[in-house]
């Protein structure tokens, strides 16, 4: 028994390493460094976890500019069997409904059972592509999972979720869409020649709209979302004040409370 | 859109608002009782009918309770199906009633299974559909803006659908307040077919435990704890007995697993926005900051004093949690009975 394991991860900018633009006092993403999405980081930890539970092949795949190949590398020093980047102009202004078909698509053609995402990405975050490629696709899902449990004489994957005001186990038949809930999967650290071998030897296959047959299912056109205006929110005004002594503290939360 | 291709929809066709009323074994999330107030401002502005989506197995009193609340009507879709929650069972459900009474806007709750269910249901539908979003209205064309916080909370952008419908949109529970019960309701029922069977189903809950279920979004104040308090919440919990305050939590602690996840405030949690919210150990991430910025006073106590989070403070104390938590708490019992007598 052994399964397909597709993994989702996406280029994003570091947060951690926004700056503040000088002119308009406001974060400055364009000029963020960009690294791996978080919580894909995770996704790639809970796809691990399952090929450590079944065996088989672990792929990673992104959606992204040519350039979005370094998050590949990264996923195949951490572990990751061979990768798969999508990349073509054709998917410039793509909303969550493209992005998951391309994703769904992708999928199919790595024949995969279980696909693997991140709760959502720091830059769009949405969460909705993992349901997307599930309901692309007419897969089961199981997003906000904390655990899982590969249950291949079943031909089921069953997992723990975080559900409002509890959790829940549940199964679901391959193929299935598994979306990891942030937090819950230490990813583990990539290997030395893992390491060496992913910068230095290993190339993504590469697939473009055409390929996967959805040059004219793609794109801003198909997108249904599209954005009507930006404004700036002004940051909320805090007094910003350090007291020193406790008794200078307690007095303010007496006179809120009062 | 192009001539040759697939015919685009006709959008004149669509119209009511739809509110998705989301039940776990009977009890129904208060983020649907916000969303049905606020689809009622919506639906009074288009001139259109509130619907209330009642997906659920014996669901009558909860139906009764959307109508009471304000619905001129609820769709309701009552089998063992859909007992308890289940993407595919209740995507279907929905894809075939949004084809057959055409909603021009869907508002579901943003709670994991709210974002679960649209994520869903937007794509066979083609929809459109908005995340996270804290403000809705709609425009002189009658078209819905969801708007949403972007990067970090420092834009507000405004998404919109305008070729698609329906116009969906998952909004963060807490924003708004929650339509009331009135004794004038005078809406109707509709059952609606139920196209799905268990069959067909290709997934199964093998277990359920329910949690905390606590509602942190209505408290006037609340001692919020994070990952400084290092699995050890009783200096905060002292606090907030002395405050007479909910206890809630920075989603670092929430994966600990030392708070429950109906406690965590943040951008994938909830808005509050109490009179006074004390930040203990929490270092002030955005996400976090996003659901807390609604608060009126904020204070941090924290060890280290260049934490993000005095920045987004009106008063803070550097100090360890574990001596200025249990202080705090000694003082304000004094002064705070003086307050109350
Ligand atoms: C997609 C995504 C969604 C997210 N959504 C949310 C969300 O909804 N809500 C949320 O909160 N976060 C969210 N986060 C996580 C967020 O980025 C931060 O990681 C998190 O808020 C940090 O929590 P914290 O401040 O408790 O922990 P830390 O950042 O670890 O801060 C702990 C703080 O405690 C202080 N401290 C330590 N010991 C003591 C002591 N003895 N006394 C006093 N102070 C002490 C430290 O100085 C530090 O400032 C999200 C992240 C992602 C990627
Ligand atoms: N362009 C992409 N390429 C690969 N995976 C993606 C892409 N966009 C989203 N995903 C996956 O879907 C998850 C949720 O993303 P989102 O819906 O954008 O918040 C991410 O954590 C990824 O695992």
């Amino acid at each position: 028994m052994s399964w397909t394991i597709a993994v989702g991860v996406k280029q994003v900018p570091d947060d951690d390493e926004v700056g503040i633009d000088p002119d308009t006092g406001r974060l400055d993403r364009a000029s963020a460094p960009a690294v791996m999405n978080p919580p894909d980081r995770e996704a790639l930890e809970a796809a691990l976890t399952i090929r450590d539970q079944v065996g088989g092949e672990v792929i990673a795949v992104t959606m992204g500019p040519p350039n979005a190949k370094t998050v590949l590398e990264q996923a195949v020093a951490m572990g990751c069997d061979d990768a798969v980047l999508v990349t073509d102009r054709a998917f410039a202004g793509s909303d969550t409904w493209p992005t998951s078909l391309t994703l769904a698509r992708t999928a199919e053609a790595l024949e995969a059972d279980v696909v693997v995402c991140g709760e959502e990405t720091t830059d769009s975050s949405t969460g909705q592509v993992p349901p997307g490629i599930a309901a692309h696709n007419g897969w089961a899902q199981l997003t906000y999972v904390e655990g899982v449990d590969a249950r291949p004489e079943e031909d089921r994957l069953a997992a723990r979720r975080d559900v409002e005001g509890g959790h829940e186990l549940v199964a679901a038949e391959l193929p299935v869409v598994v979306a990891v809930a942030y937090g819950e999967f230490d990813p583990r650290p990539a290997g030395l020649h893992r390491k060496i071998y992913a910068e230095n030897d290993f190339e993504p296959t590469q697939w473009t709209a055409e390929d996967l047959e959805i040059k004219e299912e793609v794109g801003l056109d198909v997108s249904p979302t599209s954005v009507g205006g930006m404004e700036t929110v002004d940051p909320v005004d805090r007094k910003g004040e350090v007291v020193d002594e406790t008794d200078d503290l307690a007095e303010v939360l007496t006179e809120v409370s009062a | 859109m192009t001539d040759d291709e697939e015919p685009g929809i006709d959008v004149d066709e669509y119209d009511d608002v739809w509110v998705f009323v989301e039940e776990h074994a009977g009890d129904v999330m208060p983020v649907s009782w916000e969303l049905l107030e606020e689809g009622r401002k919506l639906a009074e502005k288009l001139g259109d009918e509130l619907v209330a989506l009642v997906i659920g197995e014996d669901v009558d009193e909860i139906a009764e309770e959307a109508l009471a609340r304000g619905a001129d009507r609820v769709l309701v879709a009552d089998d063992p199906v859909f007992e308890p929650y289940r993407a595919d069972p209740y995507g279907e459900q929905f894809r075939a009633m949004v084809e057959e009474y055409k909603p021009s806007i869907a508002l579901i709750g943003g709670t994991h299974t709210g974002r679960d269910f649209a994520g869903r249901v937007a794509v066979p539908a083609h929809a459109g559909l908005t995340a996270d979003v804290t403000e809705i209205d709609v425009d002189d064309d009658g078209l819905l803006q969801a708007r949403r916080p972007a990067f970090g909370g420092d834009v507000l952008a405004t998404i919109l659908c305008e070729d698609h419908r329906p116009q969906m949109a998952t909004i963060r529970p807490g924003v708004f307040e929650a339509a009331e019960p009135t004794d004038e309701a005078d809406g109707e029922i509709v059952e609606a077919d139920v196209v799905v069977e268990e069959a067909d189903c290709i997934s199964e809950v093998l277990e359920r435990e329910v949690g905390d279920t606590a509602d942190i979004t209505e408290a006037e104040r609340i001692v919020a704890v994070g990952h400084g308090v290092e699995g050890d919440l009783e200096p905060a919990r002292e606090l907030a007995e002395a405050l007479d305050a909910e206890l809630a939590a920075s989603r670092a602690a929430v994966d600990e697993g030392w708070i429950d996840g109906a406690r965590q405030v943040g951008q994938t949690g909830k808005t509050v926005r109490p009179d006074l919210y004390v930040a203990v150990g929490i270092s002030g991430a955005i996400q976090h900051l996003e659901g807390m910025n609604k608060s009126g006073t904020v204070i941090a106590i924290n060890n280290d004093p260049n934490a993000p989070i005095f920045d987004h403070a009106d008063y803070g104390i550097v100090g360890d949690l574990v001596e200025v938590c249990p202080d705090l708490a000694d003082r304000l019992e004094g002064e705070l009975q003086e307050v109350v007598q």
